[in-house]
């Protein structure tokens, strides 16, 4: 029997087994990607295949919620010593793309499985259309790398030596897969090793008990939040700068209903799945853990206490529609749908910030641009790759506090490189590495300032790859009265006569003596700035965060000789109006949505949810392509309406619903 | 008082006395040893936060009153103060301004981004010690190979001194990009600065830790200045006082790095200072250690409001950049604590669900547990003790404290009777509980270090250590646990025996080749240089030790590992040797090397020791084992139910002596808590040690 008196005690020898399991994986991998950006994870998962524990100090944030349960049952005759894996996005919607491969691990007791370990590492390369298998131009899962559905990579502690080969066939950096593949068993092992002193320590009951326990006092964690927060419903919509080369804007919608201590979000609304590789595929699973990310962050900041484990996914339900950029059908390419979670979780952090305003923070950056170089070193003639900093925005204004500079919120997890370190090691040379003055959106707490950062080459062709860029065109709102944060950014040779702004693309190739500045998003604004304390505003001016303009454009504080006119300032404040709206989007989103309203949304939903999957996003690039001087939804029945006649093979809507329903 | 001898009084011609003091929240520690006769005296003087160093000079008066010590007859005086690390935590230093590259000036403020808290969107950095209107960017570049792009605008610098005169800065930091290489950009401006500023104090990133890696160097230059003014007062005053009352030993100071330093250069190199209390505790178990022959400690110090984990392997304490001062880095060598937030003050709770948690709120000292009687209400982890019955049978802190077991209960049950259990089994939970979170700290500490605890003693310390050390080691199947006879002043003891010891460091970062080999060389002979020169600088006339190591790592890997080498391998270009040095670390810490690997070195760094008094306390011929007598039996909670167990004095235990858990002994500064199924026997210094029958 398990006495809950010890559910503490049992929850921190989960958390020791996992925190043991994570430094065995970082102390024995191979690749730069799991030991230094701690693009991995590790988890302890109970018979059922429920995540239970999972390390708090070490690793990414995605995996708390995640359930093993359908790849294990895709594989018969477990034995003592096998190791499963998988990275196929679609065989069990466990690994959510290639590059991420996902194992797991019978724990046998007595003969019987008492539980699992498991884990997940990003490899650097998976094989595939381009080097590291990512790339926002993909269009098909096939060429995003190859792909492993679940099978045995280790049999009774014997590693499948034909696996290994085929692999090492298929893939551009083999040595780095396999090692840190060992390293994940390796802790696999470490976990198992864990589990059954745990075993020992409790017996097997109550050590089987208390995996359930911790599920369902995470569950009653995340209810009594739930519970705390009014019933009702939201709607939230966010949107991706660009969907694809075509460059038009990617959708997400949630409507958020929070029923007692339940609660729905539902995707309908969003985009069709994407003829790019920002697809995120959750297969409809309605508490996938990709989807519920947002949601993790959202819980721990209003309960840091929060047991992180598949409990606390219970009391959601996801709805994602099939076929839609979050449950997209094979073959949609999905290698990059970072992004996309980035977005994904802004729609939540915005659904949920109109349930408890009191609670939660403005947007964060929600840009977590990775900077790659690939150069020329002209002292030996050596080509160069490496990763430089990543360029990422800080948090929202918070209710009592101003928003993280630089990094914070849902970036916390990101670090960077020294400059000294990389311009000894990569032939170029930093002109800048800090915050960018005016990015952060003004509010009584101000949000967070971007991070700009500006290098020279010094090689022909060297080319820049900064994926996760967003931002460039939908700002990051601010609540309550604060203001959107500044836009990201990418400008060539800034300041001089050739300068060239870059706009949200992702690589660029530059020539010698060229400077390539990229700034991200700031954190969005929380409440009037009008109420900001003026002495807050001055040292704000006084730090750099804040121009002077600035100050008196958005806070209505006139400064003087680096003082602040009080006189002056009064009348100004006093004559403002106060801000309405619970959201302040800035000019870019809104002038965008008096073409493309909710209603034109609607209809834009509604008739793409009426054509064959393949058909949908094709409709959709080429109703945007006839919406110049169109508007709402009439403008988008017209476009339609066009597009129809254009392409008179199109199914009409109204059948292929009518098949669908056949 | 207590002695491990025959105390006899003698007269000052006659005494010797080498004297170990540590500073902490709620008691400053004395350890006292008069070498003549062997006698060693400890004792504890509550602190005066309001005027640092009043509470020693009432401790030397004790220590004459009680044991006869003669000022001038103290040949040693060993401090360790916590100015400098409460500087830091109460935000109290002075107004400084960072000058730094133009372009680069949130240097701090972005440190290595990555946050403790990942998954908070509340998640922030503290404020820095610096704001950037105090963060002056000048015009000037040199390249990572030391050449110049750009020389320093020193206009800058005279329009970037006077906004800093005006606002009040006392001093200024310089910290140039690639001053790792060279320090000339440095140098320049800091001469700039003293010419048109001479009443600024100056210190240069190069000048206090030239390690590549411009944050982690930036920031520790910055804690130096930051706690410089308020540290170099307080060791005038306290030399002066020292001095008045007729100590003339030179006052010596304990490092992070678990040696000493004379206060001339703790004035300059405040920074080394700044964690010497947990470090000097590490230096302390270590000594002991080895006089009791155990070779792999794991430490365990409990306060109020902290637990601390350290490892000692093969005797010898184990190191670290980047441990926090407050919520600070410091990038210098520092012996390598881990610490949680559990101590004995932690205050139990029960969450909204239910759920019993300890921590991480802490009734600290004060008001202290509810047993402690000065007004605090929640029950804490001592509480929880005193409940049980294992606490209460004697004074604590050498009679500055009494146990009020009622007042424990009383809280207790408050607690208890929310989940409907009773007081007893609500306090064995609590203890649990605060067991169970040090055992996640230490499975990190064990794990992070690839060791297997097995192989390892815990020797417990502090107020709190011995009550719930025994218990932990359990946790982990520990082979033994060592209680030394004074647990409540190892910290004292650790600067009492310490070494000099100054480390220094230049960054190479160079591949491991023949054509390197030059430029290694170079930098060793100067890093032996300045090894030796600060040796003569502390006065040391002995032999000395200069430890050399290795900052490496294959070509593609951004964090080295230390790895120590032969000074001769480097002077006779032997790289062979070294490489497989490096291989053989990497295999030992990582699991895996690569033998055709190429490899980087990063840093070479040396450690300068002068060894400190070769301490002759002599130990007790040895009694043949006898069966250790309880003075009386009391009732215990030893997890299901109350035992009658024995309570013995700590005093009373001779060498030989053994008895078996579960028992109490109580003893001035703490109280050790053995559970059932230990056996317990003391050595010939006065050691317990406890194994285990499983």
């Amino acid at each position: 029997m398990f006495d809950p008196l010890n559910l503490q005690v049992f929850a921190n020898h989960t958390r020791a087994a996992a925190e043991n399991m994570a430094y065995t994986l970082q102390r024995t991998a191979h690749s730069a990607f799991v030991k230094e950006t701690e693009d991995f994870t590790v988890m302890l998962i109970n018979r059922k295949g429920e995540t239970f524990g999972v390390p708090m100090g070490l690793g990414a944030t995605w995996y708390p919620g995640l359930t093993y349960t359908r790849a294990i049952a895709m594989i018969d005759d477990y034995k003592p010593g096998d190791v499963a894996f998988t990275n196929d996005p679609y065989s069990c919607f466990v690994a959510t793309h290639a590059p991420d491969t996902h194992l797991w691990k019978p724990v046998f007791y007595d003969g019987e499985i008492i539980a699992w370990t498991g884990g997940h590492i990003h490899n650097t390369d998976m094989g595939g259309a381009v080097p590291a298998s990512l790339s926002r131009a993909l269009t098909e899962i096939h060429q995003e790398g190859i792909r492993f559905p679940p099978m045995k990579l280790v049999n009774e502690g014997v590693f499948d030596e034909d696996i290994l080969k085929i692999m090492t066939t298929n893939v551009r950096k083999p040595d780095l897969n396999i090692g840190d593949m060992k390293a994940l068993v390796g802790a696999l092992n470490t976990g198992e090793r864990k589990i059954l002193a745990m075993v020992e320590k409790f017996g097997r009951q109550a050590f089987l008990e208390g995996t359930e326990v911790l599920l369902d006092h995470a569950e009653a964690q995340a209810r009594d939040l739930l519970s705390a927060m009014p019933d009702g419903t939201w709607e939230f919509v966010d949107y991706a700068d660009e969907d694809s080369v075509e460059a038009n804007p990617c959708r997400l919608k949630l409507t958020l209903t929070i029923r007692g201590d339940e609660a729905i979000l539902d995707f309908t609304g969003s985009d069709p799945q994407l003829g790019s590789s920002l697809n995120v595929p959750s297969g409809g699973d309605p508490r996938h853990t990709m989807l519920l990310v947002g949601v993790y962050y959202v819980l721990y900041t209003l309960n840091p206490k929060i047991l992180l484990n598949t409990g606390l996914t219970r009391p959601f339900t996801c709805i994602t529609p099939k076929g839609s950029v979050l449950n997209p059908i094979a073959p949609a390419a999905v290698g990059m749908r970072s992004l996309t979670c980035a977005r994904l979780r802004s729609v939540i952090f915005g659904a949920f910030c109109q349930a408890v305003p009191e609670k939660l923070p403005a947007a964060p950056a929600g840009n977590n641009c990775i900077v790659n170089v690939m150069t020329t070193d002209e002292r030996n003639g050596r080509t160069v790759i490496a990763a430089v900093n990543p360029v990422v925005g800080g948090g929202g204004g918070m209710p009592h506090r101003d928003g993280t500079n630089g990094s914070g919120a849902d970036a916390a997890y990101l670090k960077n490189t020294p400059i000294e370190i990389t311009e000894t090691e990569v032939p170029i040379e930093f002109v800048k590495y800090g915050l960018a003055k005016d990015s952060g959106g003004a509010g009584r707490w101000r949000g967070g300032l971007a991070t700009e950062m500006a290098f020279r080459v010094f090689s022909p062709g060297s080319r820049i790859t900064a994926r996760n860029r967003d931002r460039s065109f939908f700002r990051p709102w601010g609540t309550l009265g604060g203001r959107a944060a500044g836009l990201s950014d990418m400008v060539l040779n800034p300041g001089r006569d050739d300068f060239q702004r870059l706009g949200n693309i992702d690589t660029t190739i530059l020539q010698p003596g060229d400077v390539l500045e990229i700034r991200s998003a700031g954190g969005g604004g929380r409440g009037n700035p009008i109420e900001r304390e003026t002495w807050r505003v001055a040292q704000d001016v006084a730090r750099g965060y804040v121009s002077s303009e600035a100050a008196e454009r958005d806070y209505g504080v006139v400064i003087r000789d680096g003082m602040v006119d009080e006189a002056e300032t009064e009348k100004i404040r006093t004559a403002r109006s106060a801000p309405t709206g619970h959201f302040h989007y800035g000019p870019e989103r809104e002038g965008y949505e008096t073409q493309w309203t909710p209603e034109a949304y609607d209809l834009l939903t509604d008739l793409l949810q009426g054509l064959p999957i393949h058909w949908r996003f094709f409709t959709k690039t080429e109703i945007f392509r006839r919406m110049k001087g169109r508007v709402g939804a009439e403008g988008v029945a017209a476009a339609f309406a066009d597009v129809r006649a254009r392409f008179t093979n199109m199914p009409s809507p109204a059948e292929a619903r009518k098949e669908a329903a056949e | 008082m207590d002695s491990a001898a025959a105390p006899g009084k003698a007269t000052s011609d006659q005494q010797d006395w080498k004297i170990g003091v540590d500073i902490g929240g709620t008691f400053i520690d004395f350890c006292a040893l008069e070498t003549r006769s062997g006698r060693v005296a400890s004792l504890k003087v509550l602190t005066t936060p309001d005027d640092p160093g009043a509470e020693l000079m009432t401790g030397l008066s004790l220590l004459a009153e009680r044991e006869g010590l003669e000022p001038a007859a103290v040949s040693r005086f060993v401090h360790g103060t916590t100015v400098g690390i409460n500087t830091v935590i109460q935000r109290r230093g002075v107004s400084l301004a960072l000058m730094t590259n133009a372009g680069f000036e949130d240097v701090i403020e972005l440190a290595r981004l990555r946050m403790p808290d990942v998954y908070s969107l509340f998640c922030s950095r503290p404020d820095q010690l610096i704001a950037r209107d105090m963060i002056f960017g000048i015009p000037a570049r040199l390249r990572a190979d030391g050449s110049e792009i750009e020389a320093p605008d020193l206009e800058a610098v005279a329009a970037a001194v006077a906004k800093a005169k005006a606002n009040g800065a006392a001093g200024i930091i310089v910290s140039f990009l690639h001053s790792w290489r060279t320090d000339i950009h440095e140098v320049a401006v800091k001469q700039e600065i003293g010419r048109i500023a001479p009443e600024l104090f100056v210190f240069t990133s190069s000048e206090v830790w030239p390690v590549i890696r411009e944050y982690e160097r930036t920031t520790t230059a910055i804690l130096n200045g930051y706690v410089h003014p308020r540290v170099a007062g307080y060791l005038t005053a306290l030399e002066e006082k020292l001095l008045s009352r007729g100590v003339t030993a030179p006052a010596l100071l304990t490092k992070s790095n678990g040696g000493v330093m004379n206060a001339d250069e703790g004035k300059r190199s405040c920074v080394q200072m700044l964690l010497s209390g947990t470090a000097s505790g590490v230096t302390g178990a270590a000594w002991l250690a080895r006089r009791a022959g155990e070779k792999h400690i794991l430490t365990l110090d409990i306060g109020g409001t902290s637990a601390d984990f350290a490892l000692i392997i093969d005797g010898e304490p184990q190191f670290g950049t980047g441990e926090l001062v407050g919520e600070f880095p410091l990038h210098i060598p520092s012996v390598s604590v881990s610490s949680i937030g559990v101590g004995g003050g932690s205050i139990a709770s029960v969450d909204a669900q239910g759920v019993l948690r300890v921590g991480p709120e802490s009734a600290g000292s004060t008001p202290g547990p509810a047993c402690y009687g000065r007004g605090g209400e929640q029950a804490t982890v001592t509480d929880a003790m005193a409940v049980c019955g294992w606490l209460g049978h004697s004074q604590m802190a050498y009679g500055q404290l009494q146990i009020d077991v009622g007042l424990a209960r009383a809280a207790v049950t408050r607690l208890a009777e929310k989940i409907g259990r009773s007081a007893e089994e609500a306090a064995q939970a609590i203890i649990d509980i605060a067991i169970s979170e040090m055992f996640v700290e230490v499975e990190k500490l064990a794990s992070r270090a690839g060791v297997d605890l097995r192989e390892f003693t815990l020797m417990p310390f502090g107020g709190g250590g011995p009550m719930l050390g025994a218990f932990l080691a359990r946790e982990f199947h520990m082979a033994k646990v060592i209680g030394a006879p004074r647990p409540g002043v190892v910290s004292a003891l650790g600067g009492l025996v310490a070494d000099l010891r100054g480390d220094f460091i230049r960054t190479v970062f160079t591949h491991l080749s023949d054509e390197a080999a030059p430029q290694m060389r170079e930098a060793l002979d100067a890093l032996a240089l300045e090894g030796r020169n600060w040796l003569a600088k502390q006065g040391h006339a002995g032999a000395a030790t200069l430890n050399v190591s290795a900052d490496m790592r294959y070509v593609g890997q951004s964090f080295e590992i230390e790895v120590p080498i032969q000074p001769a391998w480097i002077a006779e270009s032997k790289l062979g040797a070294i490489e497989e040095a490096f291989h053989a670390m990497h295999a030992r810490l990582y699991d895996f090397h690569d033998p055709d690997g190429a490899i980087e070195i990063v840093n070479l760094r040396l450690s300068a020791i002068g060894a400190g008094p070769a301490l002759e306390i002599p130990v007790n011929a040895r009694e043949d084992g006898e069966a250790a007598i309880p003075e009386r039996e009391i009732p215990v909670f030893t997890g299901k139910s109350f035992e009658w167990i024995g309570l013995y004095r700590r005093d009373r235990l001779r060498p030989g002596s053994r008895f078996a858990g579960p028992a109490v002994v109580a003893q001035e500064d703490t109280t050790f808590a053995i559970p059932s199924g230990a056996h317990v026997e003391v050595d010939r210094q006065l050691n317990l040690h406890l194994t285990f029958s499983e």
